[in-house]
């Protein structure tokens, strides 16, 4: 007979997820994750408010992405209103969304997905066994978080990104004081990258999931999303493209591809879908080229780490143009009230992220589309689980779990944004 | 000295709260070496409620059967219980569509599709007993910090009764509704943030709650003066605590 075993919150994942082990005389011969979040309803709680209040609620869909949230649907409302913003706003916001990639990517690495491979419960065991890394690793978290303070104004739930604009401009000395910082963690990213390569644990060969990505040079933000298998869609066409429905096991909506898929969205689809890189991030980058080009999702992890040190680099590189150019203080832009809708897609840390509004001739929110990576990842979990059942029929029910939980967490899922 | 036993929970919310205290990146090391954090999902494993804690800390609001059984069961293991940042004490951005039917919420989102039951998004105290609470979306790490200090020297965080605007003037910064205009809540919210928001130029959106012992009548009629109604205005705190009503039918 079989039994079911709830493993009833997995624990290093942002939000609610259990894992259900089916079991047959002590060997799994079923996994599911399953997101249990309360429904937290964002696109219904916008609906009838002003346009100008959008950006502050939805960013407080999640804390670990709030500045790719609040910038998302800054540009989202912009775009509905035909706003323009400066080209100094336009590298602020990319400079906070670097920030927001380097705290997340190091958060997922050193806090949360390390200690399956060191053998310990979480951080107070990787200090006992690695308190250098450690150290390192969260200096290089605590840069990504000045960047989102400097420029955002608080590292969750940036504010100093304004509809058009900025609230203050940041000075040219804590800028300057960040780049030379950015500057020195480069080594330590790099560093990071050999220590999550070199991690011995590996899991059993899984399927490879095409992947999905915004096409979006460095920005992080664009108008196209493209797959390594060849379909490309512009923003207009990409929520009915990816079609959300409900499978009735989960609170999050699961992502049809027009009946194609599953898809892989984040770090590693993104590596795979050419995303340009910055110098030493390009030299990692082809170095462990074979271990992430048409890698199966369990090659995430050492695909995060890549683009850690590309963010450090990135936004290096952002604060020098910023400051080649001159600050100048600016006032926000003052959007015309009118009917409007817009779509923006860009990339969170964890993956390809949508954000859709329309507005009635007051401004005010008639009807509002979110769909986020850990909901589109979905699918291609579930398949990944399902070949690890396959792939492990010697395991004790033990063993797979270890391994199971490992895999759910090389996506990294963030279950908040999915259930938003 | 024994090292206090901490639980970290997350209800429903975005766990910004319990990501701020991994954000004093800092500190997090000694703050491992003095306290005991046995029970923190979001950070470590496994999960899994042992004996009893002398703090609990309790994110979000308290929405699902399974929220309210993992608050019930935290409370009556822990010593103290503390209503961590504006979710959990006031119901927050989560509870901001309490005022409409649940079910049309739900309708607008999911359609006619079957989904699990729910609950209606309501703050930690109106389940169980609540020992302090931290304000804030997100509360200020040093806020954290003194509070997790207070703990080890057990006692209870201070709860402040000032508003947003003595921390402006504190910090010298022009009033934003006065000389600029603005729709600036700090006149109603509760401070202790340093004025964070009006520092850098943005208007106070009230993310910190209600102030104690607020004079609404007469924050409203200064509002009214600037060119702001009273429903502009409690519509805009509702965003943070939804149960704001004072003056609004008067």
């Amino acid at each position: 007979m079989a039994v079911v075993r709830n493993i009833d919150q997995i624990a290093r994942v942002e939000g609610h997820g259990r894992l259900r082990l089916v079991q047959r005389q002590g060997r799994v011969i079923e996994a599911r994750f399953e997101l249990y979040e309360s429904l937290r309803l964002f696109e219904a709680l916008v609906v009838g408010r002003c346009f100008d209040e959008i950006p502050a609620i939805v960013c407080r869909i999640c804390s670990i992405c709030s500045t790719i949230h609040k910038v998302a649907a800054l540009q989202t409302v912009e775009a509905a209103l035909g706003v323009t913003v400066s080209p100094q706003t336009a590298l602020l916001r990319q400079l906070a969304v670097q920030g927001g990639q380097i705290e997340s990517h190091a958060l997922h690495l050193f806090c949360l997905a390390l200690p399956d491979y060191l053998d310990c419960g979480g951080l107070a065991g990787l200090a006992r066994k690695i308190p250098h890394e450690l150290t390192q690793g969260l200096a290089i978290k605590a840069l990504g978080n000045q960047i989102q303070e400097q420029v955002g104004g608080r590292a969750i739930h940036p504010f100093n990104l304004l509809l058009g604009g900025m609230g203050t401009v940041p000075t040219r000395d804590r800028l300057q004081r960040l780049a030379d910082d950015l500057r020195a963690a480069i080594a330590a990213a790099g560093a990071s990258i050999a220590l999550i390569a070199g991690l011995d644990g590996a899991l059993p060969p899984l399927p490879v999931v095409p992947g999905c990505a915004v096409d979006c040079a460095s920005s992080l933000v664009g108008t196209h999303l493209a797959t390594t298998d060849g379909v490309r869609i512009g923003a207009d066409d990409a929520y009915d493209w990816l079609d959300e429905q409900l499978t009735g096991t989960s609170t999050a909506k699961v992502s049809n591809f027009g009946g194609k898929g599953p898809y892989l969205v984040g770090p590693l689809a993104r590596l795979n879908l050419n995303a340009p890189l910055e110098p030493a991030a390009k030299a990692a980058f082809r170095h462990h080229r074979s271990a992430l080009i048409a890698a199966s999702p369990a090659g995430s992890n050492l695909a995060r780490t890549i683009e850690l040190l590309q963010a450090v680099e990135r936004a290096g590189r952002l604060i020098d143009e910023l400051l080649q150019n001159g600050l100048h203080p600016e006032q926000p832009v003052s959007p015309q009230v009118a009917s409007g809708s817009a779509t923006v897609l860009c990339e969170a840390p964890r993956g390809l992220l949508l954000h859709q509004y329309r507005f009635d001739a007051d401004g005010r929110c008639t009807a509002a589309q979110v769909v986020t990576p850990t909901a589109i990842n979905q699918r291609a979990l579930k398949l990944s689980l399902a070949a690890l059942v396959d792939r492990l029929p010697a395991a004790t029910a033990d063993e797979f779990r270890l391994q199971a939980e490992r895999l759910v967490r090389c996506f990294d899922p963030c279950i908040s944004c999915a259930v938003h | 000295m024994k090292r206090p036993r901490l639980a970290i929970a997350g209800l429903s919310g975005c766990s910004g709260c319990q990501l701020a205290l991994l954000n004093c990146e800092a500190e997090l090391s000694l703050l491992l070496e003095q306290v005991e954090c046995q029970f923190f999902p979001l950070a470590i494993s496994p999960v899994e409620l042992t004996g009893r804690y002398d703090l609990a800390l309790v994110e979000g609001c308290c929405t699902s059967r399974h929220d309210t059984f993992l608050l019930r069961e935290l409370r009556k293991r822990s010593s103290r219980l503390i209503a961590l940042g504006t979710c959990a004490a006031w119901g927050g951005v989560a509870a901001m569509g309490n005022d409409r039917p649940r079910s049309r919420l739900r309708r607008q989102v999911y359609g006619n599709q079957p989904i699990p039951a729910d609950g209606v998004p309501r703050p930690v105290s109106t389940v169980v007993t609540v020992d302090a609470t931290v304000h804030g979306c997100p509360p200020e790490p040093a806020e954290l910090l003194a509070l997790l200090a207070d703990l080890l020297h057990d006692t209870l965080p201070l709860q402040r009764s000032f508003p947003v605007c003595c921390d402006c003037r504190m910090r010298e910064n022009l009033c934003l509704l006065q000389e600029r205009g603005m729709l600036c809540l700090g006149l109603l919210t509760a401070g202790g943030c340093d004025a964070r928001c009006p520092s850098l130029g943005v208007p106070c959106e009230g993310c910190r709650g209600p102030v104690p012992e607020a004079n609404v009548t007469e924050a409203l009629t200064i509002y009214r003066q600037k060119g702001f109604d009273a429903p502009t205005v409690l519509g805009r705190l509702r965003r943070f605590c939804p149960e704001w009503q004072y003056g609004s039918g008067a």
